[in-house]
This record gives structure tokens, sequence and C-alpha cells, in this order.
């Protein structure tokens, strides 16, 4: 009897070990075999499903309140705009047209699209226009990008295919604050709870299904007023740990994903993934609060900025991928980081400006720090601490956890802040709300003056170019010229992907907008 | 009959008491503990962006939150709805926390039962071996084995066993979306396999050395020197007597594995994109979704409870001792 | 994940600690875990004396992820510090929160279980009602969450290790106190009038720390390795403070193009861990009254 008992132990154990030997076994093909059924390339470049490898879901599916990149990625291809942005970030006709603008500035005529449909089958117009717009604005919905309508006075849907839009002061930033995603068109007959579950949006794709904690999958859209995309369809697949992603795209399960750490990236590529890495709108800047301590001397700024060498910063704490930047991080209005009183480090200088403030024995800055927001945090702050104290000013370092770091950040509670900002194609859109008095961003950005309040609103009304960009350096210089901030670089995201991924543009506001023109196969 | 009597008598209600008490208790300390924890729901959703609210915008979205109401209403609304079967609901998710559990739950429970069996597995054995011969190389294998087990760290273990099975044979069946046993038993199984092994492996130790501690004591006892002295067979002895014995405190040791597993199984949840339940406490922590995590914590709770119970239970079944008195 | 000590109350007779480390070195697990201990306490002593081949701080980007070489034992990691400096920089680091976690948890613990079971009534009402909350809560979630409340510091990680602990140290105290209470001379000191406190240090407590240290070893091996969970979530000793544990957490991404920033804390902290395993074994095998007598 023992005998026997022991012999059935023994085969419970040898019948186990053969199962997980199969199950092993077996996992081997399928992981091959996923590929092509993920893929489903029939024709040449016709359809599949891209599964793009996320962190996170989205935290939201109502485009009016989604900050988190997540959220906005996932809803910039289910919903539109009035306006979009191209590769270069211009701004091109969405949901509108084409536009008129008065001579005065004051009015804008939005002439919209025809022909166009929500997913649930409803015609899009102007009363959905209007009702997005005043919604917008009104205060009860919380919308992210209420302050961006600031200067629209009233909208009135003229006819079906009009909107007109009364200004209270020329706005030539409006048209490109249209273009975000927090501005999308939603119609008229919904609300936030029934878009919640069931979005209904004018974009390229449709949302098919949701698995929370999981997946999130898109399904071609074939009403969409533009071109039909290339692929079926696309599924957000959740891979909460960054490595793991990189492990399912080397097995085939997964053939997109976007990384902000030049470490993943570095991974990826040796790992035998494309790589293709995009300069950001996004700047890193040590954020002073020039209404705080020591900081309300500007000599006390200027020694700081003479006191940092950028390139150093770079080196060590992204390995040296970026670029120096000054404030304005859009193409267009591309500051010239070398225009600004210390392009380079020049201790003596900085200890001229301390002397100036008469602080020659040194001084304390009290600085707060976040962890896990994004992967360079800590180690900027760490070179610009010891950078610094070279200058006998020293950075007190808080280091802390997103949310108290966000609670401090938004209530102005630190006299310096390494931050990573986000940037905007149309810098009215970026900084006005920082650097002017009445921006609702101003007591986190802790400067204002008349001068820069002034430029400001010169730089709404006019709409040319040419004459923009000169108000936007003056803006620029004004901003260096006082040490308002200390603007360091920006940085790449890294866009991985599979070989037989191909049509995809990385933007550099991180937009997945052209997975519209993506194929497989 | 004396079960039936235990029943009815004090020494039932009293633990059920106690662990009614123990309960409400886990509620209250995670309420206020996550009050303490700085931001909330507004803050970690928009993050920066929440500057830029307007006073009026920030009053509609605390109103939307239901963070506008005063925190002892927020407590009893929340303990209120529980008694009625609403545990909340998550606006990220956009479901009911019951709806998230009943989907989470049974992830981290199939994760949980695998990794304790293929414990049981390599740990009883193991252990048997290490007492067979205490002190000797046999036994020095079993214990470093089960070392090995208690020391490596989880993720350690996970991330390098992920990347080597990925990058060298392309074996990553969790690199799929996930599958429920129901929906596809095969790559379900596929997908439990290497997190039950990076538990098990951890979990195996302390049931190796409880099993070899326990043999051995069992072994030095009184009654087992009786039955060697009348001339039962070392194999019998050793299968019957002994190891029927060692069972309480291996039932015991895998009773607390196994309440640990409920909500110690984040990490490796994390690697293997396992839609378990630990992973959704950890993310309802990290948006601040406050029911979610309250009434996700107690559900925890109450079953590591209730293990507990039935373990008690169990003990005064398997022991006659116990059972005697 | 938790282990407590099953070891029945140890014997009353005291026994010379002279006999004990007798005991210990014969034990071979005990002389291993001394062994593997001491040599990491080495390190420890090394990094905080600063005598380390180089600043586990100093950044060289110039000399980034270098293989191992006779310059760098264990290579550079990503910004150029040297992983072996590191690495013992981060033994000590983890040692301290692991000792002052342990420290709180033991002497929290302690006082809170032998009044407990010694006092009973209220006060043990009270000390087993919060054991029971504290242990009904996943115990890494717990110091995840108590962590998220303060600045992040290696003391706020060491204070929240040590109240996940402080219930394990409980249970431990209370059921050796509760039987030991009815032993003879016990009861005849409390009817002959001395003070109840003096009792608890004279009588009481010479009598479980036999079954302490053992619990302090097993825990300081387990507060490494909670650490090192919570560097992985994110949520340990902010950089660039060194600690195995978010050693190896940046190390994650390394793997494939730099696999010693891995290997080396990861080894290290397996080496502690079953040091300190061992360590407790011998401990346990040398203060076992049963173990007294034999060879």
């Amino acid at each position: 009897m023992i005998a026997g008992r022991r012999a059935r132990r023994g085969t419970a154990v040898a019948v186990g070990l053969s199962l997980a030997g199969a199950l092993v076994l077996s996992g081997c093909a399928p992981a091959a075999t996923s590929t092509g059924s993920a893929a489903q390339s029939g024709a040449a470049g016709a359809g599949g499903t891209l599964v793009v490898g996320v962190t996170s879901e989205p935290d939201t599916l109502f485009p009016w309140k989604a900050t988190q990149f997540q959220a906005v990625n996932v809803l910039q291809n289910i919903y539109g705009t009035l306006t979009e942005f191209d590769k270069d970030l211009n701004v091109v006709p969405g949901l509108a047209e084409s536009w008129d603008t008065s001579s005065d500035g004051l009015t804008l005529t939005l002439h919209l699209r025809k022909g166009v449909t929500f997913d649930d089958g409803s015609a899009f117009d102007s009363a959905d226009v209007k009702f997005s717009l005043d919604k917008i604005k009104e205060e009860a919905t919380a919308a992210v990008a209420a302050a961006s309508l600031a200067s629209v006075k009233s909208v009135d849907a003229t006819d079906p295919e009009t909107v007109t839009v009364h200004l209270s002061a020329p706005d030539a930033g409006l048209l490109a604050n249209l273009g975000v995603v927090n501005m999308a068109m939603l119609s008229s007959d919904d609300t936030e709870a029934a878009l919640n579950t069931t979005p209904n949006g004018t974009g390229p794709f449709t949302l098919k299904e949701r698995k929370a904690n999981q997946s999130l999958s898109l399904v071609r859209n074939d009403a969409y007023w533009g071109d039909k995309t290339k692929l079926d369809g696309v599924e957000f697949r959740v891979i909460p740990d960054e490595s793991s992603i990189v492990s399912a795209m080397q097995s085939g399960n997964v053939q997109f994903a976007v990384f902000d750490d030049p470490l993943v990236a570095q991974t990826a590529a040796a790992a035998g993934l494309a790589v293709a890495k995009t300069p950001q709108l996004s700047y890193h800047v040590l954020q002073l609060n020039a209404r705080k301590g020591p900081l309300t001397d500007v000599n006390v700024r200027l020694a700081m900025q003479c006191a940092i060498d950028r390139q150093q910063v770079l080196d060590t704490a992204a390995a040296g991928e970026g670029q120096i930047t000054g404030p304005i991080t859009s193409p267009a209005f591309r500051s010239d980081p070398n225009s600004r009183p210390c392009p380079t480090r020049d201790l003596t200088k900085a200890a001229e400006y301390l002397a100036k403030a008469g602080k020659s024995d040194g001084v304390t800055i009290k600085t707060i720090v976040s962890q896990g927001e994004y992967s360079t945090s800590v180690n900027e702050a760490q070179n610009l601490k010891a950078q610094l104290a070279e200058a006998k000013i020293t950075l007190d370092l808080d280091v802390l956890e997103s949310g108290a770091y966000v609670d401090r950040w938004i209530g102005a509670d630190f006299e310096a802040a390494v931050a990573l900002n986000g940037g905007r194609p149309d810098p009215d859109g970026a900084y006005s709300r920082y650097f002017t008095s009445t921006g609702n961003l101003n007591k986190v950005a802790g400067y204002s003056s008349p001068e820069l309040d002034q430029l400001f609103a010169e730089g709404r009304q006019t709409s040319d170019l040419a004459k923009r960009k000169e108000i936007y350096t003056k803006i620029s210089n004004n901003l260096e010229d006082n040490a308002v901030w200390i603007w360091m670089f920006t940085s790449y995201t890294y866009t991985a992907t599979t070989s037989n991924v191909t049509g995809f543009t990385p933007m550099a506001n991180s937009s997945l907008q052209y997975l519209r023109e993506t194929a497989i196969g | 009959m004396n079960l039936v009597r235990a029943a009815a008598s004090n020494r039932v209600l009293r633990p059920v008491l106690s662990a009614l008490g123990t309960l409400l208790g886990v509620a209250v300390f995670v309420f206020v503990m996550l009050r303490a924890i700085p931001g909330n729901q507004i803050t970690a959703g928009l993050g920066t962006e929440a500057a830029a609210l307007t006073p009026a915008q920030q009053a509609a979205l605390e109103a939307y939150y239901g963070l506008d109401k005063p925190l002892v209403t927020q407590f009893f609304n929340w303990l209120g709805n529980i008694f009625t079967g609403n545990l909340g609901f998550s606006s990220r998710a956009q479901q009911s926390v019951l709806e998230l559990t009943a989907q989470s739950l049974p992830v981290t429970l199939e994760l949980a039962v695998f990794s304790i069996v293929l414990a049981l597995l390599i740990g009883i054995p193991l252990g048997m071996l290490s007492a067979s011969r205490p002190d000797s190389p046999r036994d020095a294998f079993g214990q470093a084995v089960g070392l090995m087990g208690l020391s490596v760290p989880s993720f350690l273990l996970a991330t390098a066993l992920l990347a080597i099975l990925s990058a060298t044979v392309r074996f990553n069946p969790n690199g799929q979306a996930f599958a429920y046993f129901s929906e596809d038993p095969l790559l379900n199984l596929q997908q439990m396999l290497l997190p039950s092994l990076v538990l098990g492996f951890g979990i195996a130790a302390p049931i190796m050395r409880t099993t070899r501690t326990a043999v051995l004591e069992v072994r030095g006892q009184d009654f087992i020197r009786t039955a060697r002295a009348k001339g039962v067979g070392p194999r019998r002895l050793q299968v019957r007597h002994v190891l029927k014995n060692a069972l309480v405190p291996i039932v015991t040791m895998t009773g607390l594995q196994f309440g640990y597993l409920l909500g110690g199984a984040v990490v490796v949840e994390q690697i293997f994109s396992l839609p378990g339940i630990g992973r959704q406490v950890l993310l309802g922590i990290q948006q601040k979704e406050y029911a979610l995590v309250q009434s996700t914590v107690l559900l925890i709770a109450l079953a590591f409870v209730v293990v507990n119970l039935l373990t008690d239970l169990l003990y005064r079944i398997i022991d006659p001792r116990v059972r005697a008195e | 994940m938790t282990e407590i000590s099953e070891s029945a109350p140890a014997s009353l007779a005291g026994v010379q600690s002279g006999q004990r480390l007798r005991l210990l070195l014969k034990s071979r697990s005990g002389v291993a875990g001394l062994i593997l201990v001491g040599l990491l306490a080495i390190l420890c002593v090394l990094a905080a004396f600063g005598l380390l081949p180089y600043d586990p701080l100093a950044q060289a980007p110039q000399q980034r992820l270098l293989p191992p070489s006779a310059a760098h034992w264990f290579g550079t990691d990503q910004f150029g510090r040297d992983v072996f400096s590191r690495v013992a920089a981060g033994v000590a680091s983890s040692a301290l929160i692991a000792v002052v976690a342990v420290a709180f948890a033991t002497v929290v613990g302690t006082l809170a279980g032998v009044s407990a079971g010694f006092f009973r009534g209220v006060s043990d009402a009270v000390v087993s009602g919060v054991t029971n909350v504290l242990f009904a809560f996943p115990p890494l979630l717990l110091a995840l969450s108590l962590a998220s409340v303060f600045d992040r510091n290696w003391f706020t990680i060491a204070v929240a290790i040590a109240i996940v602990y402080v219930p394990i140290f409980i249970r431990v105290t209370r059921g050796p106190v509760l039987s030991l209470r009815e032993i003879d001379f016990v009861r005849a000191a409390v009817s002959s009038g001395q003070r109840r406190t003096a009792i608890m240090f004279r009588h009481v407590l010479p009598n479980i720390t036999s079954i302490l240290i053992v619990q302090v070893t097993l825990s300081l091996s387990w507060a490494v390795l909670t650490e090192a969970s919570l560097s992985f979530l994110g949520l340990g000793t902010p950089p660039p403070a060194p600690s195995l544990g978010s050693m190896i957490y940046e190390a994650r991404t390394l793997v494939y193009i730099a696999p010693w920033t891995m290997v080396a804390p990861g080894v290290i902290v397996v080496l502690f861990v079953v040091g300190l395993n061992l360590l407790g074994d011998g401990l346990r095998d040398s203060l076992d009254p049963r173990n007294r007598g034999r060879k």
C-alpha cells in the first residue's frame, strides 16, 4: 500500500512535469503565429490590427477632461477638432474646411466640412460646434481648455455649415488652440456620462471594445470624412512594465510602442527593433518663483543662469539625448539658445551677479523635484545641485512622489521646481497663461511684468507670421534677460516598431494621429 | 456532535465577532490612510493642469468625484453602500467596483492556487528529503534550494525569466492579450505558468522548512519511538504517522501563504501583465480612486479573515488533541 | 513573505553566552551565515567610512556602461558610476533601513506583545485588535500606502516597513508570555508582591530573547526584500542614494545591453538574505533547548 502511494505520488509528479513541459513547448509556437494572426496581412499594406503596447489605459474617455497622454493618444483617433496639425505642426483644416478672419480680427468665420457624421450616424453641423464651444467655456463643465476660449465673446451657428465666432480682442493663437483634443467637437445630443461609456466622435477610428486594465480596441471608421485608415483596427494593450513591453515586441506580440526613457529605447534598438527618435515640444526647465525668498532679486536668478552648463545636465541626466533650448520650442518660433546673458557657463559672472545682490556668501534655494513622473527628473536635479554648489548656490532638494509634487506645484509652494512642461505649437498657447498677469498659471510661474503683458497682447493681435516671430523673439529675450526660469533642453520621444510596420510619422507634440496612415506588412 | 455544540457556544461566536471588529478596523484605517496620501482624484487625473482650474471648475470637479462632502459623511455613505452591495464606482474604468473585482479576483485566485500547488509540489518533497537524513549533503541541498527561493526577489526572477525566454526562445504568452480560463484554457495556463513558478518558488521555502522541522519534531516524539519499537517499518512510519502529524503546521503555513498571496502578488502581476486584484488596488492608489481601494482592500481583508477562520477549523479537525477538548 | 518562528517557549534554565556561541559555531548553517553577513558587514563599514574605490554618487558620462574590468570590478552603470562602490553603499543603505525598521518593530512589538500577554485585560484587547487589523492588510500594499503618505526618505520607508512588522513581533512574544505567566516562579513573584513591571523585565523578557533573536534575523532578511520591492514599485528611497532595490529597478531596462548592472546588486541581495537566514537558522539551532546536551 505504501509502495502504491509512493508510486502514485511519483506518477503525479511525472505527469505534472510533462504537462508543464508540454505547455512550454506549445507556448513557443503560438508566439510565432500570433504575429501572423495579429497582423492578418492579406493584401500588401491593407488591413490587420496593430497592437500598441502601453503602460496604462486612458483614465477617461471624455476628451474635454483628458490630460494624461494615454488618454489623449487614444481620443485623438476617435474624435475630431475644427483644425488639425500636419507633421510640421502647421495649422491645417480639420472639421472646419476653411475660415476667414475679419480685418479688425474680432470675427472668425468657420466654414464647416460637409457630409461629416458622428459614430451614431447623426450629422455634424454648426449646432454641434456652438454646443461644444459654449459648453467648454461653461465653468460647470470643468473643461481643461476653457481658458483658451477666454477671448471668445459668443458663438453663432449662422447656418448649418457656418459658424461665426465673436471675439473680445484679436486672438492669433485661437486657431492653433482649436486643434487640441481638449477642443474635440461633440454632438449636441451627447452628455459626459454617455460619452464615458460610448464615445461618439468624427475621427478615423471608433471604439470597438474595452477591457478594464487590459486593453482598449479601436476599429476603422468607414464613415470617416478623410482617407480611410489602412489598418482594420488598433489594440492598445496594457503592459504595465516597460521592459515587459520590449520583451513582448521581441516575441512579436506587440508591434508598436512609444518610450520616453532613452535607456529603454537603447534596449529596444539592441533587441533589433526599429526606433525613431523625434524631438519634442515639451521642455525641461528649472522653474524659479521670482516672488519668493532670495529669487525676488533678478541678480540671484541671473547668477543661477550663469552657473549652469546645460549640456552637462543633458549629458549626465539624459545621456546627451536632447537639444539645448530657449523658452519657445515650437519649430516655427524656436528661440535661439545663445541669446541669453550666459549662453555658456561663466562662474565669474555668476559671482558678480551674486555680489550685486549682496549675497556673496551664498544663497539657499528650496527646490522641489518629482520622482516617477519622468525618467530624468532626479538626475537633472542632482547635476544642477552639483553645478550650482560650485557657485555658492545651494539647492535644497525635496524629492517628492508625484501626488505631493503636484500639490506643491499647484500651490506655487516652492522657490524652485525641476519640471518637464508641455509645449504647444503656438507660443501664445504655450506661455500666455504663465507669464501674463491675468494668466491662470501665473501664480505658478512666479513672474509677470507690464512689458510682457504688452508683448503678449501684441502677439495675439496680428496673424502675420513674420511680425509674430519678431514679437515672440522679444518675449523670449525678455524672459531670458530676466532669468525668469532656467530653460534647459528638449528631449526626444522614441517610437519603436517591429519591421513590418510602415507609414507612421511621429510628431513633436507626441500625437499618434498618423496611425491613420500606418500599415502592417 | 461536538462541532455543533462548539458552534452554538461562545467559542465560535467570539472569533466571529472579533473578525467583524477587525474588518471595521480595516475599513477605518484604509479610509484615513488614503486621505493622508497627498493628492486626490482631481490632481491624479489632471496632474499639473489642475493648477489652471478656476475655483468654479474646481468645485464642479469635487462635486463630480464626491469629494465635497464632509469626511464622516463620505465614510458612512461608503459603508452603507457596501451593505446594499454597492461597492462604489470607478470613473476611470467606467465600471462598478463589484464588476471590476469580479473580473480581477478570479485571476489572482487562480494565480494563488497554482502558486501554492507548485509550492507544495516543490516544498513538501524537498522538506521530507532534507528531514530524511538531517545534516547530510541531502539536507544541505534541500535547504539551499529553499533558501534560494526565499532570497531571490520575485521581481528579479520574474524580469530575468521573461527577458531571457522572450529573447531566446520567443516564449512570451504574457505578451498576448490576457485570456481567462473560460475563454481559452490553454493560453490561460501558459500565461499562468511563469508567474506561478516565480511565486511558487518564493513560497516553497517556508513550506519546505516547516515540513522539515515538523517531520523532525514528530519523528523524535514518543509515539513514533513506540511504533518503531513495535516493529513498524520505516516507510509506513514516514507516510502514515509522521506526515499526518506534520500536516498541522504545514496546513497553517499554507493558509498564511494564501492570505499573503491575495495581495502580495502585485509585483508579479505587474511584470506579467495579469489583470489581478493586486494591480487593481495599486492603480486605485495611484489614481486616488478612494472607493475602489477601500472596497477592494476590505474584500481582501475579508478573504484573509475567512481563510484564517477556516484554517482554524481545519486545524481542529486534523489535530486529534484539539478535537478531544 | 512573512515567516514566524513557531518554536516552543525557551527553557527557563539560563544558558551561558559562551555555550551559546559554541553551539552556534557547531551549526554549519550558523557558520556560513556568520561568514556571509560578516563579509557584507565589512562592505557596509567600508561604505560608511568612505573607503570605497570610487564615490558611489560621482557620475562620469564618458565611462557609461563599461563591462567589469580591473579598474571597475563590477563595471559601470548608465551614468558611469562604479557599480561595486554603489553596491557597497547600497548594502549599507539597505542594511540601515532594515536595521532601523526591525529595531523599531522589535521594540514596539515586544513591549506591546509582552504587556498584552502579561497584563491581559484592556491592553490585551487593544493590542490584539490592532494586530488583527494590520495582519488583515496585504503587507506590500500596506507598506506602499504608508510610504506614500510622508516625504520620501530612508527613515520614513523604514518606519513604513516597521509598521508592517510590528504585528509579527506582537504575536511572537504574546504567546510565550501567556504561558510563562502560569509558571510557578512567576506566580510566586506576583504573589510575593513584586511590582509587575519588575517581574516583566527580570523574569519574562530574558526567556523570550531566544525567540526574538531568531525572529529578528528573519525579519531583517525580509525587510531587505520589502525595500527592494518598494523600489520596484517606484516607492523606494529617492535616487541618487543607492539602495540594492533601486539599483535592480534601474537595471531592468539595461539587462540586455549591460547585464552586470543587474547581476551585481541581484547577487548581493541574494547573498545578504541567504546569510541572514542561515544565521537565523544557526541561532535557532543553538538556542533550541533540545539541542543542548546533543553533540
